[in-house]
């Protein structure tokens, strides 16, 4: 049990007659980095909302460290160190990049109000270390001198990294990560994968990744499930997955796995 | 080419023309010219009508605009005029057809008051400028001319010819700006801010003694706005609920003052500086407890659920059931003055007290907002499903804003009620909530100059120019249409405070200390 820093035990959910997520289990590894794949409208962020605390699954279990946690409030579930970023990105746009890792901090802070208005010592060296920490994130994602811009005045791409960055204020121990290169050049794109491993193994921080760049998908996760209809399809190593009919026919439609068979083997006759 | 244009002109004429026509019809012409007549230093009486010149004054000046928006951005400079001068004839036109049915009305003494209450002979005799008959020809004229002078006016602004002198003057000036502060010691440079809010300071501290009860008067009213304004900018502009029924808090505070220190109805005689506090914390209860079942509610819906609180407790106040316990309609009279150090308050006292509380509420204001708190509640604003999925407890601090913001409300009332010696519901009606709320979008969410210039705008400006008392939501719909259009945010946007170099500076001091500390131990 306890070498899966997250389950979900047969998680559904339910929009009227639609089912977003159909008795998904999942079993994530500590330290590892982990991709949810499949079509458009598969559920894999549903799936992601529900882990985070948006949406309460009508059934199953979501444990994490072993303790359920589906139905718990979002704020309490953040404090446990489970971030996440958003598919369409979602800053606190009217406030600059400093004030954005700042509220990401808020969980690690204690001083009230009280503490604010008579500036008492807790206040003084919390504002203090705040800052820094703020600092040193914006400098780790690479936003060092941007901190005083609007967050909704950054290219798109530093906006994309500013709330990594405010996700990783949190201090989690599980990161979300939905999409993280929509949107992004070749260049960009291959900034963040790398960055994203350095998150796994510099802050050992483990990886849940929604993606639809099969290059980053393959490249840098240890497994891989599919959702297809709101139904987990495959789920194995990058290569098992690769070649898995099932995976195939849910992207390419029916007969699309000896579609693929034929372009590999035209391929490979090719090289040779 | 030539017809389009005088479609077009002719068309924009027509529209000010109606305009014209609708400013008569509420007898606004009137007003305006009162206004200018008392801008230009001759008083009217209340009741009787301003001079006929002040009367050709306000034509002139609407002539004027209507040239001056008749340009448009292409065509030449004669086109251009053409178009002021098809404007002005149009409105001319327009608004001398209508003068002929003011002047038939006129000779034939119909009076028509009971359909159009404000057309009285008095009124169109003036807007006929005194002249009968001729006055119509004359405002033909009139408006072609000014429609000419309009245009002929923005195209000399626009030319290359002006903007050319003004430039040389903006420079002129900046250069001499530059060699006196050059002249100035470094210290001038440094202190020069701490300066201007000694100057201030003073400025405050001598005023209210100087310029007279009327003055104090007027000057509270804007203060307790202020203090109102910075109460609903913690709901709305902070955490962002749209919380129209202020006036409800306003009045939990006021009452409480009223009722601990007014002979009738209960005789308590508390004394004012306790049931302040009373009154305070009596508001942060009715914030706490309209708080709780709105915490789920968004945007409209919470708009509508706040502005019913603040009607059921005006209503409330005013039914037969509470008679016995708040006065009733009738309100609670005599209310007893606060004293401090034994001396009892006057008009200069309050003024002080104003400021006092205003500086406190501001202090506190900034505190809060620059804090963990004040961030939450931001963020909350800015998006409450992220700034949950971040970590902040919602319902806690839009409590909590409600709780901090009531605080702020009953503090003004409490005061509110103890300077009037009077308080009734007729003081806490709608108006005010609305009046806060223009104050805080008028002036500029989440800035405090915004919010004090605003007070000054909606409150202190209708106080001094009291003919616009009649026309006050006619010019708070006109202004808040006009802000919305011109200033979307406010007269004195809020800026957001730069914090990394703050960071940076903090880092680096203590990478610096540790590295002290380590070569000390070594």
């Amino acid at each position: 049990m306890a070498e899966f820093i997250i389950e979900a035990v047969k998680v559904s959910k339910n929009f009227g007659g639609l089912k977003a997520v159909n008795e998904v289990d999942l079993q994530i590894s500590k330290g590892s980095i982990y991709s949810i794949i499949g079509p458009n409208g598969a559920g894999k962020t549903t799936l992601f909302n529900c882990i985070s605390g948006f949406y309460t699954p009508e059934t199953g279990d979501i444990l994490y460290y072993g303790t359920p946690i589906q139905g718990m409030p979002t704020d309490f579930i953040a404090s446990q160190g489970i971030s996440r970023t958003y598919q369409n990105v979602r800053l606190f746009g009217s406030l600059t990049a400093m004030e954005n890792v700042l509220i990401g901090l808020h969980n690690k802070l204690q001083s009230n109000w009280l503490d604010a208005v008579v500036h008492s010592p807790r206040f003084a060296r919390e504002n203090t270390w705040s800052m820094q920490e703020a600092v040193r994130l914006l400098d780790f994602v690479g936003l060092k001198g941007y901190g005083d811009f609007l967050a909704s005045n950054l290219p798109y791409g530093l906006q994309r990294r500013l709330e990594i960055a405010r996700a990783l204020a949190n201090n989690p121990r599980l990161l979300l990560l939905d999409e993280p290169t929509a949107g992004m050049n070749i260049q960009e794109t291959t900034d963040i994968t790398q960055f994203v491993r350095r998150l796994r193994d510099e802050l050992e921080i483990t990886i849940i990744l929604i993606e639809h760049d099969m290059k980053v998908v393959m490249g840098i996760s240890d497994r891989i499930s599919v959702l297809d209809y709101g139904m987990k399809i495959a789920e194995g190593t990058p290569d098992e997955i690769q070649s898995n009919t099932r995976v195939i026919e849910a992207y390419l439609g029916p007969g699309g796995a000896a579609l693929a068979e034929k372009y590999r083997t035209q391929r490979q006759k090719n090289n040779a | 080419m030539n017809k389009d244009i005088i479609r077009a002109s002719s068309r924009k004429g027509l529209i000010f023309g109606i305009v014209m026509i609708f400013l008569v019809l509420i007898n606004f012409h009137i007003m305006a010219a009162t206004m200018i007549s008392k801008l230009l230093g001759t008083n009217v009486l209340r009741g009787s009508f301003p001079e006929v010149r002040f009367m050709i004054i306000f034509l002139v000046l609407y002539g004027l605009w209507v040239g001056w928006s008749a340009v448009s951005r292409e065509g030449t400079a004669t086109g251009k005029l053409f178009e002021g001068l098809i404007a002005g004839i149009t409105t001319g036109a327009l608004v001398a057809l209508f003068g002929l049915i003011l002047f038939y009305l006129l000779e034939t003494q119909t009076d028509v008051r009971r359909y159009l209450t404000n057309l009285s002979f008095p009124s169109i005799n003036i807007f006929l400028l005194g002249l009968n008959g001729v006055g119509i020809p004359v405002h033909l004229g009139l408006f072609t001319l000014t429609g000419l002078v309009g245009a002929s006016l923005k195209v000399g602004i626009r030319s290359q010819l002006f903007t050319r002198t003004v430039q040389n003057i903006k420079s002129f000036v900046n250069n001499l700006k530059l060699r006196i502060t050059s002249l100035l010691p470094a210290y001038v440079h440094k202190y020069g801010k701490y300066f201007f809010y000694l100057v201030m300071l003073f400025l405050l501290f001598l005023l209210p003694s100087r310029w007279g009860a009327y003055n104090n008067f007027v000057f509270g009213m804007v203060g307790l706005y202020v203090i109102l304004g910075i109460g609903l900018n913690i709901m709305l502009g902070l955490s962002g609920q749209f919380m129209i029924g202020i006036a409800a808090l306003f009045a939990m505070g006021a009452y409480s003052v009223a009722l601990l220190n007014s002979p009738i109805p209960h005789g308590v005689m508390l004394g004012f500086w306790p049931s302040l506090v009373v009154g305070m914390l009596v508001a942060v209860l009715g914030g706490l407890l309209l708080g709780l079942p709105i915490m789920r509610l968004r945007g409209d819906y919470l708009a509508i659920v706040t502005l019913a609180f603040g009607e059921i407790i005006r209503i409330l106040l005013n039914s037969d059931l509470l008679t016995d316990f708040t006065g009733g309609p009738r309100g609670i009279q005599n209310i007893q003055q606060p004293t401090f150090l034994a001396r009892p308050f006057n008009d200069v006292s309050y003024a002080y007290l104003i400021i006092i509380a205003m500086a406190v509420s501001i202090f506190l204001y900034y505190r809060l907002e620059n804090s963990r708190t004040g961030r939450a509640w931001l963020s909350i604003k800015e998006d409450t499903l992220v700034a949950r999925a971040t970590g902040v407890d919602v319902q806690k601090y839009k409590l909590l804003a409600l709780c901090v913001g009531a605080a702020f409300a009953g503090l003004a009332g409490g005061i509110f009620a103890a300077r009037n010696q009077f308080t009734g519901p007729n003081d806490h009606t709608l108006m005010v909530s609305i009046n806060v709320l223009s104050v805080v979008i008028v002036g500029g969410m989440n800035s405090i100059p915004g919010i004090i210039l605003g007070s000054f705008a909606l409150r202190g400006l209708p106080e001094l120019l009291r003919e616009l008392e009649t026309y006050r939501l006619l010019v708070f719909g006109a202004l808040l249409v006009f802000m919305m259009i011109v200033r979307p945010e406010g007269l004195w946007p809020s800026s957001r405070p730069d914090l990394e170099e703050k960071g940076s500076i903090g880092l680096q001091e203590n990478i610096e200390t540790e590295g002290k500390e380590g070569r000390g131990n070594g």
